[in-house]
């Protein structure tokens, strides 16, 4: 029965394409470019990268056509498995990863340009995989790749004291959770005597009908570390804590591959693990009949983490901290529609996390762009950035306004699907509307801050101290061609919503 | 007899353990022994569920366990090379002493 590893490597061409593009970022720059300036190396690795990335995209393109038509290809313990809907998300994780290339293309900060490009290339490969595997040990291993990879970046600034601090505490907090994790896979395999999320499904089912005794109390523990560690992933309260240290040390390019990339691959894991793996273990989270399942965990984090999010963010006087402090609102958001627990939700959630990748890029990509001239992301330095940088403020004002979900943006329609999809979950009694009422009232919380942003960069006179530049602040046209790539994905989302969600629904 | 109950008893204490010095040390570099130490714990503890469970014969479990110790020695590495980093910077690895970002 088992498939031909012959088989598995070409279904894996595109991965293959990705390593390659790794060591030959590392074998060109070690050999021709090693004492050249930092700047035209990014630029040259840089090309190189977009291209290997393009030629991945390119073959799961072509995979994409070929699953649909064929039928979804099964490796060998369901390990990797390719159905329309992984082939599609990986297809936007390279996309995400080609944009954050360009970012980085504008934003030279360090001397070791082809590590850089390599560990990206890297991470990119683990949220690749970490997408196509139904199996315990593939998802935590990809997982681990992912996760190392984004430590390394985070502390790839060498010169700045705030990058290898933002390291640490992301490590640390990193750690910890897969320690978590691990602790409550191996439960999980224990009880069930599986480590492929059908058969743990299967058995989950059988243990869940005995209710809170014996096995199924501890099926219930395993659950709980492995949505702790989850939870430290997607950046859920009470487990936030190392994301804003992380957003604001990390080199900005980085940034945004660690809000974008790794927020796509570890929600669509975890929409997999639960309606998969605990799918017979669901509980309930309806007011006044709350009963223990992952519902019930997800639908408290969801609160928690919207309204610790949001309250926090208010303070924020640094941008990148402030997205931070946006993006752990959002992951509250998405916890919202999770728990729908239906076919709708997991739709809604899968349209979130494209939305808000591309929206986060194309903010994170003006940070990076004003900040590589200006020197700083603190509010001080983009005070009155408009009369320097009116282009980019106003790209600014369209991705902000996106993640503040005002209408025709790609952000609204996504919040619209997520509240939808908690509200018809028991459309009856509307169990979850309490979480969906909260979502709402922190919506308009979060329209404070990204307001005061916004006013900072238009309004406001600039302070004294950074005046003197009178500039003009362009990017450079790489940087613009993703910007703008970006604001079509959130125009387009928010103009034909139903297309995108039409495709999800279709390759659900 | 030692049964799959003791050995499950011992991961969890010695995930407990873990635990426990991860949240109260200061020094970075017991923050990750303590670290290792949990992963320890989850390692046995798959160890003792394939040993212990109805299919010993499939060996996904002791997999899983290899599986586990070649990460946290990887993650070992990078969390090591970032004590290094900070060092620099510090003359010192208490995690305490990190106060350039605040919020």
């Amino acid at each position: 029965m088992n498939p031909s590893y012959i088989q598995l490597l070409l279904e894996l061409l595109p991965q293959i394409a990705l390593v390659v593009t790794a060591f030959a970022l590392l074998a060109v720059d070690f050999a021709l470019l090693r004492q050249r300036d930092p700047t035209p190396r990014f630029r040259t690795l840089g090309r190189i990268t977009v291209f290997g990335l393009a030629v991945a995209g390119a073959m799961l393109f072509f995979q994409l056509g070929q699953v649909q038509a064929g039928g979804a290809f099964v490796g060998p313990l369901r390990t990797v498995v390719l159905d329309p809907l992984t082939v599609f998300f990986q297809i936007v994780i390279v996309v995400v990863t080609i944009i954050t290339v360009f970012i980085s293309m504008a934003y030279p900060f360090t001397t070791h340009v082809s590590e850089y490009y390599a560990v990206l290339i890297f991470g990119a490969l683990g949220m690749n995989f970490l997408i196509a595997s139904e199996e315990l040990i593939a998802i935590f291993v990809s997982l681990e790749l992912l996760s190392v990879c984004l430590y390394i970046l985070t502390a790839f600034h060498k010169g700045m004291l705030r990058s290898a601090e933002g390291g640490l505490k992301y490590f640390v907090f990193g750690a910890l959770s897969s320690a978590f994790m691990l602790f409550g896979l191996a439960w999980t395999y224990g009880l069930t005597g599986d480590t492929t999320l059908a058969g743990i499904g299967q058995a989950a089912t059988e243990l869940a009908k005995h209710g809170l005794h014996g096995n199924g109390a501890m099926l219930g523990v395993a659950l709980l570390f492995t949505l702790v560690g989850f939870g430290f992933k997607i950046a859920a309260a009470p487990f936030h804590q190392w994301a804003p240290d992380a957003y604001e040390g990390s080199p900005t390019p980085a940034t945004a591959f660690i809000a974008t990339g790794s927020k796509i691959a570890s929600f669509f894991i975890l929409v997999k693990v639960l309606f998969i793996g605990f799918a017979g273990a669901h509980g309930s989270a309806a007011w006044g009949g709350f009963n223990s399942g992952w519902i019930a965990v997800a639908a408290t984090l969801a609160a928690i983490t919207l309204v610790v999010g949001n309250t926090a963010a208010i303070v924020q006087r640094n941008v990148k901290r402030l997205l931070a402090y946006s993006a752990i609102a959002h992951a509250g958001y998405i916890l919202t529609g999770l728990v729908a627990a239906n076919a709708l939700g997991a739709a809604s959630v899968f349209f979130y996390i494209i939305v808000y990748a591309f929206t986060n890029l194309g903010a994170f990509g003006v940070v990076a762009a004003i900040s590589a001239r200006v020197g700083g992301d603190d509010f001080k330095d983009f005070t009155g950035i408009y009369k320097r940088a009116p282009g980019l403020t106003f790209l600014m004002l369209l991705f902000i306004l996106s993640l503040a979900g005002v209408p025709p943006l790609g952000g609204f329609f996504g919040k619209f699907y997520l509240f939808t999809a908690a509200l018809s979950a028991d459309p009856h009694n509307l169990g979850l509307f309490w979480l969906v009422a909260l979502g709402i009232a922190m919506s308009a919380v979060s329209l404070y801050y990204y307001l005061v942003l916004l006013k900072t960069m238009y309004v406001s006179d600039p302070v004294a101290e950074t005046s003197a530049a009178t500039d003009r602040i362009a990017a450079p046209p790489f940087l613009n061609f993703a910007l703008l790539f970006s604001l079509a994905v959130v125009l387009w989302t928010g103009i034909a919503p139903q297309q995108l969600l039409g495709w999800i629904e279709r390759f659900l | 007899m030692t049964t799959l109950a003791h050995f499950q008893l011992l991961a969890s204490m010695l995930f407990a353990v873990g635990l426990f010095g991860a949240v109260t040390r200061r020094n970075a570099i017991v923050v990750l022994l303590s670290i290792e130490i949990m992963f320890n714990a989850a390692n046995l503890s798959l160890v003792a569920f394939w040993r212990y469970g109805p299919h010993p014969e499939q060996l996904s479990g002791v997999v899983f366990a290899i599986f586990g110790i070649t990460i946290a020695a990887a993650e070992a590495a990078v969390g090591l090379a970032l004590v290094i980093v900070i060092y620099r910077y510090y003359k010192s690895i208490e995690v305490d002493k990190m106060r350039s970002l605040k919020g």
